[in-house]
């Protein structure tokens, strides 16, 4: 192999049997027992030939049945660096430090952690001292997350706190040559490209879609770290996987229920209707009023409805009624091409009602917003995405409280469990 | 229940007697409601040669482009679907990663349709056999040989690129990439050909391969149907 410590603890595909090993190069079957050893899935498509191939992680190149999954062992060294070359100086409230203390401490006990932490606690400054510790052992780390907008958010958060590390930043649409990375930041997809390579994974927004109680986001997290390295997991909304293994004492847990500001999660209300939300294009008078009082308050309000499709019925039906008359209303979902203008907009208070699906449920915050969840009882809400919606709400300092609305005709199980998480949190 | 090969939840397939008497193989729908949705179903109005861009009854703007060329004798071309996100999203994964498994996706959108279309001969688009090689699977013939009796009458020319590489400019000044195989026997003079692709972009492929066809045969009807343009 050319340069082959640029590949040291990563695996790939070959399909050439004459592949030469070594000590460092060792290749296995990419597909072991209808199972893909890349990521973990259970194997069940076929191709004409005959032979299965796995669709789970097919974006990082077709394995059929009959390829090696060639794995590079060669251990990646680092010098050792005094403070781990965190060059951050901002400080932490209590809080955040007894957690990040915890961290460090568990790092080097080898222990696997749960950060249970509501958004907006300040997850990630919590890291800054454990990923320090382990570049100050002249050891790597790693970030991943499920989605590509959080990658990008959090690059150049680290890239200021360790300005002097090299980091790696890897997602499906960004393409560029492996490196050898002391700090990667990628999302959990390509986590499937490493094999025995940190000792210490974070992994941000466990709980996300789509990786929601998911096998292979678990698969590849076991694969990616050394024999003695160590998981960190970081959510809101902790998954009742992790909270088996925290039972199993498999896995610490560390619980920061207080926001930065110290505030509470806003409770929210559910509240029944009994007749359809929107009927022949208009929506339900006692919606319209609910809505009408956060208006009147002077709040913004974000409107979540489950469907795109639903979102320009809402929006017309609330712009042809008089009595919002001189409210700005607008739509916005996932593949809306104005969608960053929208969502700026409201941000600065030029739109006062937002129409979206569950897209902007993290990730995105606003100040001042009150929510209303209409539908709350659709299938498309986890109780995860409740939490996270309810989340947006109260996030300034001098307006820590304010509406959390759940609209729903049938009393679901996600809207029970939902709701007792952040009474819970909130204790 | 039934995993929808989309977005790979569970959900119940609707199953109808229209579904189960026009097309046997389909017992089952393989794409959620929800996967459905997120394709654009080409409206009424639309290019009365091509099924592109246009109001009733007028013509798109690569047809105005192709009538400087053919002046009346423009390919008609069937299509169901409008090129959004959904489609792409669905051909990067069939046609780029190889994931042969979403013909069937390919085929439940487009099998009601294409069935209303009665021609003697159906003939697919082929694909060159380094692609094949390379996929393992040829992604227009697997689409419809589970639909259609077809006719393999063209070849690719080997040596060239795909078009779903290149550019548009690209793509246009393309040169003629079909031949017509030695040795058929049908009869296809005065019958009526259908060709068959995944996409209509710009025109240009299925241009080249009615060009190829009608030098072969002069007197044959030819047609087009894509699922999406
Ligand atoms: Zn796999
Ligand atoms: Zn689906
Ligand atoms: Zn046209």
């Amino acid at each position: 192999m050319e340069n082959s410590s640029c590949l040291a603890g990563r695996q790939w595909i070959s399909s050439q049997e004459d592949f030469s090993t070594n000590e460092v190069l060792t290749k296995i079957s990419a597909i072991q027992q209808s199972h893909c050893m890349r990521c973990g899935a259970r194997v069940y498509a076929k191709l004409p030939n005959g032979k299965f191939y796995c669709r789970d992680c097919i974006e990082l190149g077709r394995i059929v049945e009959g390829d090696l999954l060639v794995r590079n062992l060669e251990l990646a060294e680092f010098s050792r660096m005094k403070n781990g070359g965190l060059t951050w100086h901002g400080s932490l409230t209590k809080r955040q430090s007894a957690v990040s203390c915890e961290l460090v401490k568990n790092f080097n006990q080898r222990a696997d952690t749960l950060v249970h932490a509501v958004t907006g606690a300040g997850k990630t400054e919590m890291l800054f001292a454990a990923i320090a510790e382990c570049i100050a052992q002249g050891k790597r780390s790693c970030i991943a997350t499920p989605r590509i907008d959080v990658v990008n958010e959090l690059y150049p958060r680290f890239k200021a706190a360790f300005n002097t590390i090299k980091i790696g930043k890897y997602h499906g649409k960004e393409h560029h040559e492996p490196r050898l990375d002391q700090l990667t930041i990628c999302t959990t997809h390509q986590l499937m490209k490493f094999y025995h390579a940190f000792d210490l994974l974070v992994i941000d927004e466990v709980d996300s879609f789509p990786y929601v109680e998911n096998t292979q986001l678990h698969f590849a997290a076991k694969n990616a770290v050394k024999e003695d390295g160590v998981r960190i997991y970081l959510t809101a909304t902790p998954t009742n996987d992790l909270l088996e293994k925290v039972k199993e004492k498999q896995l610490k847990i560390l619980r920061l229920n207080r926001r930065f500001h110290g505030g509470l999660l806003p409770v929210p209300r559910a509240l029944f209707f009994y007749r359809p939300f929107l009927l022949k294009q208009k929506i339900n008078p006692r919606l319209l009023k609910e809505i009408n009082a956060v208006i009147k308050s002077g709040h913004q309000l974000l409107l979540f409805v489950p469907r795109i499709e639903q979102i320009p019925i809402y929006v017309s039906a609330l712009k042809n009624d008089a009595q919002f008359s001189s409210v700005i209303v607008e739509g916005v979902h996932a593949m809306d091409k104005n969608r960053l203008a929208k969502v700026e907009n409201f941000r600065q208070g030029k739109s006062q009602l937002l129409v979206t699906t569950t897209i902007l449920e993290r990730g995105v915050t606003f100040k001042h917003v009150w929510v209303i969840v209409v539908q709350a009882d659709d299938e498309i809400y986890t109780s995860a995405s409740l939490v996270q919606i309810a989340g947006r709400v109260g996030r300034a300092k001098d307006d820590p409280d304010g509406l959390v609305l759940f609209c729903y005709r049938k009393y679901t199980q996600n809207i029970r469990n939902a709701l007792k998480q952040i009474r819970e949190m909130n204790k | 229940m039934k995993k929808c090969l989309l977005c790979g939840q569970d959900f119940i397939p609707a199953t109808s007697f229209l579904r189960i008497f026009s097309f046997k193989k389909f017992h089952e729908q393989c794409l959620c409601q929800h996967c459905l949705a997120k394709f654009a179903p080409i409206s009424r109005e639309h290019c009365e040669i091509c099924y592109g861009k246009a109001a009733a009854n007028e013509r798109c703007l690569d047809c105005l482009e192709w009538q400087k060329i053919y002046g009346h004798n423009l390919l008609r071309n069937h299509a169901i679907y409008r090129y959004n996100d959904a489609f792409h999203e669905i051909m990067v994964n069939y046609k780029r990663y190889g994931d042969y498994v979403l013909r069937e996706v390919l085929q439940e959108l487009c099998f009601e349709q294409l069935k209303k279309i009665k021609v003697d001969f159906y003939v697919p688009i082929p694909t060159s056999l380094e692609h094949i090689a390379k996929r393992q699977f040829d992604t227009v013939a697997a689409i419809y040989s589970q639909l259609v009796p077809l006719s393999f009458f063209l070849a690719k020319k080997e040596g060239q690129g795909a078009q779903g590489e290149r550019t548009r400019s690209e793509r246009l000044e393309s040169k003629q990439s079909f031949l017509v195989k030695e040795g058929i026997k049908a009869d296809v003079n005065k019958h009526s050909v259908l060709l068959l692709d995944d996409i209509y972009t710009t025109g240009r492929t299925l241009y080249y391969a009615r060009d190829a066809l009608q030098t072969a045969f002069p007197q044959a009807k030819i047609s087009s149907f894509t699922i999406c343009r």
